[in-house]
């Protein structure tokens, strides 16, 4: 029996301004990660993708394990700090996403309650 | 109240003065029913000082005394425990299946569409061009910070003929020795080290000299013992200094055995020791065409581990090359590069000219009739085209595994890609000879070379490919500079040796010292120009 079959679920609403050909297969999610993973990391100009949880700990990414391990560490520290800047500033208003612009490359951070989304573009000058 | 009385014979407080007045009075009407009848007719002022004056209170408090005791005890028996700590395992990226795969699905969906559009924005976005920011102060010239020099070696008119910065950055070392030609072989020569930054640096005293009975005519600091130098001799020999022993400071040489050099060293360059990161062996080149690898044993001895002969008829000949005459010509060997990204892997520039590719690994064996110890292999795997004379420097590019830079008699620096034989480009720097070039440490697309004409040029690839962006006139009457070298800890330092004598430490402005936006990206461009 194929595990990733999921049947018994009410399909989710596609958000409309996704891009890239069709919806992703929804019945199996590991597939649907890759390939929004790869869509990511094929964009133009990008470096290095990884996702990091909740606790700092890279879960997947593209570069090599000493550098992830380093990005992910620091840029977690970074996101927490920065989203309690935003609640201290104004307690209903929340961090939505974070961007680095340094002098080789931009560093955008995706937050979210169980992930971070990383990725490091080299923007076109 | 008797005190009272006796009070108010004394001269009003200052501080009473700013006392609120209504507070006072208040005091002042509760005050009154305590005072006994006989003293009402005191002054009002006076009342009120005494009615302030019985408000303050000494106070003292005492603790309780503590109950102490002494108790002692001893443990009667004990174990051995051994503690041994494992070697850290990096944190290592977790493998998908730990984690709640739909939830990681649902998260990437709710996230794509937004940073998808961030970065075609950014992708787009010329919001930045021509944005820098400045962390550091701007030093905007290039400036000489010290003028070194050892007048005794100065007044038997030696040249500086070998320079090295040590590995902490902070000690330059200087070997004198002369580079024309003239009977030099008993001149005795010096070895000078300046600590930069000691306090009270005097220009005209080393912190440390060696003397040294023939002319030495390279030097090397160790990469990680900040007082170790090896230093090439006229006669041949390769010697190591400590020049934190000043009474004995020769620790090591290689002696004159049949192993030894037969022509002057011109290079000496510390290796690390296969599989023995924190040792290291001295690598020495000379004229005669040998390429020798030395150990340090008991005793002062350097010894041959490793040894490579360069013989005219081995060269892989990957370019036209002047025909020689029948019979083994070895090939004279000035100047010794290796590569930062393979540690076998070296360049060798050659009196022919040509830059050879060699490795350490090489296993045929040299056609040579030179005695050694050990058995002497062919190294060069490649040769690249030649310069127009012989070949006195190269230096291999730290940011890029293929780009090397090579400069001689001609008066002109090549640029070679090790994957063809012509150069990538040629510049003519000098009408004169050149003796140095380097790459700059930080900078990918910078590189400094040393000319006859006593001038330091400074190249930078990114602002112009055919003239120098900085000319720096190190001797006044032209006197040749020898030799030059970046020191990699303190990156805005640049020092230089010239024929007078003279070590001059020149500090380089910001522009050479922080690396731009994108020169890692144009440096990739360059050497990418490899002709199909």
């Amino acid at each position: 029996m194929n595990e990733w079959m999921n049947t018994d679920r009410e399909p989710d609403p596609l958000p409309s301004s996704l891009p890239g050909p069709t919806a992703p297969s929804l019945g199996e999610p590991q597939a649907e990660v890759e390939e929004t993973l790869k869509r990511i990391q094929s964009h133009k100009g990008v470096i290095g993708t990884m996702v990091v949880n909740a606790e700092g700990i890279p879960i997947r990414t593209t570069l090599d394990n000493s550098t992830t391990v380093q990005y992910a560490g620091l840029l977690h520290h970074l996101t927490m700090k920065a989203k309690s800047t935003v609640r201290d500033i104004d307690p209903q208003n929340d961090l939505t996403f974070l961007r680095i612009r340094s002098k080789k490359h931009e560093i955008m951070v995706a937050p979210d309650k169980e992930y971070l989304l990383i990725v490091i573009q080299n923007p076109c000058e | 109240m008797k005190g009272g009385a006796a009070a108010c014979s004394r001269p009003l407080p200052r501080g009473l003065c700013g006392l609120g007045v209504p507070a006072v009075c208040q005091e002042l009407f509760k005050g009154w029913g305590l005072i006994r009848k006989e003293d009402r007719h005191l002054s009002l002022l006076e009342l009120t000082w005494a009615v302030a004056g019985a408000v303050i209170l000494t106070k003292s408090c005492q603790t309780a005394s503590i109950a102490t005791a002494n108790a002692s005890a001893q443990g009667r028996s004990h174990v051995d425990a051994q503690v041994q700590t494992e070697a850290p395992v990096p944190v290592s990226v977790q493998p998908l299946s730990r984690y709640d795969v739909p939830r990681l699905a649902a998260f990437l969906r709710r996230v794509e569409a937004m940073v998808i559009r961030e970065l075609n924005k950014n992708w787009q976005s010329h919001a930045f061009d021509g944005f820098e920011v400045n962390w550091t102060e701007q030093q905007q010239m290039v400036s000489c910070l010290y003028t070194l020099g050892y007048p005794p070696a100065q007044a038997q008119g030696l040249h500086v003929t070998g320079i090295s910065w040590n590995s902490t950055g902070s000690v330059v070392a200087c070997a004198y020795g002369r580079l024309d030609h003239g009977d030099w072989s008993t001149l005795k020569s010096f070895v000078c080290a300046w600590n930069l930054d000691r306090r009270g640096l005097s220009p005209r005293q080393p912190s440390a000299v060696v003397e040294v009975p023939s002319a030495v005519l390279c030097l090397a600091f160790h990469p990680t013992q900040p007082s170790h130098v090896a230093g090439g001799l006229y006669s041949g020999e390769v010697l190591v200094w400590d020049l934190s022993r000043p009474e004995d400071p020769l620790l090591w040489r290689t002696g004159l055995t049949d192993d030894t050099h037969t022509d002057p060293v011109s290079q000496v360059v510390w290796l690390p020791e296969p599989g023995h990161s924190h040792r290291f062996q001295v690598l020495s080149v000379a004229t005669d065409g040998k390429v020798l690898l030395w150990r340090g044993v008991g005793a002062g001895q350097l010894r041959l581990t490793e040894g490579f002969a360069l013989v005219m008829q081995q060269l892989p000949r990957s370019t036209k090359l002047k025909k020689h005459s029948r019979g083994e010509t070895e090939v004279g060997a000035t100047a010794v590069a290796f590569s930062s990204f393979d540690p076998r892997l070296f360049i060798l520039g050659t009196e022919g000219g040509f830059p050879l590719k060699c490795s350490l690994a090489a296993g045929e064996a040299a056609l040579t009739r030179m005695p050694s110890s050990v058995p002497l292999r062919a190294p060069a795997q490649f040769t690249f085209s030649p310069h127009g004379g012989p070949v006195y420097s190269v230096s291999c590019s730290p940011f890029h595994r293929n780009l090397f830079l090579s400069a001689g008699t001609d008066g002109h620096v090549h640029l070679y890609s090790m994957l063809q034989a012509p150069p990538l480009t040629s510049l003519q720097l000098s009408l004169k000879y050149l003796f140095a070039v380097r790459w700059s440490p930080v900078r990918p697309l910078v590189f400094a070379a040393a000319s006859g004409e006593g001038d330091v040029l400074l190249f930078d690839l990114q602002k112009s490919s055919q003239k120098p962006t900085v000319l720096i006139k190190q001797t006044q009457d032209e006197s040749p500079v020898y030799c030059l070298e970046f020191n990699s800890q303190q990156t805005q330092l640049l020092a230089a040796g010239d024929a007078q004598g003279t070590v001059k430490v020149w500090q380089l402005s910001t522009e050479f010292v922080e690396q731009g936006p994108r020169e890692a990206e144009d440096l990739d461009r360059l050497a990418a120009e490899v002709a199909t």
